[in-house]
């Protein structure tokens, strides 16, 4: 069946057979997260660094990696693919866990530094993830 | 303008193009969602440099502080990498994100900003 490209993460080019939405999900998911973890790169050289909502988004995201790589390793995706795409994950986590994850500070908002409003940018990065689609295959 | 809207919204930026940056290295690079968002942050990065250069601001070393940030907002929204020439990933058929867009979503980050 004919494969048509669907992607880049991590600078090589990924490409996926027609209909083939399983796998479609994991690699729309891996390129929300390459996103949003340059976001928190960004967050993590601002004020947010001594804060809490970036610590707990950077958790979050952890967990959801966790949760993609059990979910992708239980998964019906063509082995070498999900090698491929377990592989980034790692890389991904191993990112991820660069960045704080001390929940214990307190909230810049709280301190008075930050003033952008009633949003957060920390908040605003981790909802890059939910614009995905297709929806969690069931596994 | 006040100094506090300038910091909220250089804050801003400097994330939205850290997220941009990441798209440079995407599929994205070739679309024109992300060709239309590096003019449009070039101008926000114009803009607030204007902003600044109207704002009252006493302290020359404060308005030189944050001349320097906007310059380098300026410098990182024009190395945005670009190809040159491009079209929507959607309709190229690569993207198959659903409705969304990762440059939309990530160009309204500056929404956060009142």
């Amino acid at each position: 069946m004919a494969k048509a490209r669907c992607g880049r993460i991590l600078g090589e080019d990924i490409y996926i057979e027609a209909g083939d939405t399983a796998t479609l999900y994991f690699i729309n998911q891996l390129r929300a997260i390459q996103v949003m973890l340059a976001a928190l790169k960004a967050l993590d050289q601002d004020i947010c660094h001594d804060g809490c909502s970036l610590p707990s988004t950077v958790n979050k995201v952890i967990k959801r990696l966790d949760k993609l790589r059990n979910d992708l390793e239980a998964s019906d995706v063509a082995s070498e693919k999900k090698e491929s795409l377990l592989s980034k994950i790692d890389s991904f986590l191993a990112d991820a866990n660069r960045l704080p994850q001390d929940t214990s500070q307190t909230c810049r908002k709280s301190a008075g530094e930050c003033v952008i409003g009633a949003g957060c940018f920390a908040t605003g990065a981790l909802n890059l993830i939910g614009i995905t689609e297709p929806k969690a295959p069931k596994i | 303008m006040q100094t506090e809207v300038l910091e909220n919204q250089i804050r801003g930026l400097n994330i939205v193009l850290g997220a941009l940056q990441s798209a440079t290295g995407e599929i994205c690079k070739s679309c024109i969602g992300l060709e239309g968002a590096k003019t449009k942050v070039g101008k926000m990065v114009m803009k607030i440099s204007m902003d600044l250069d109207a704002a009252s601001i006493c302290c020359e070393k404060t308005k030189a502080d944050y001349q320097a940030r906007i310059n380098s907002l300026s410098k990182a929204a024009e190395a945005l990498g670009v190809a040159e020439e491009c079209e929507c990933q959607k309709t190229a058929g690569n993207c198959k994100l659903g409705e969304a867009c990762f440059i939309n979503a990530e160009i309204d980050l500056m929404k956060l900003v009142k």
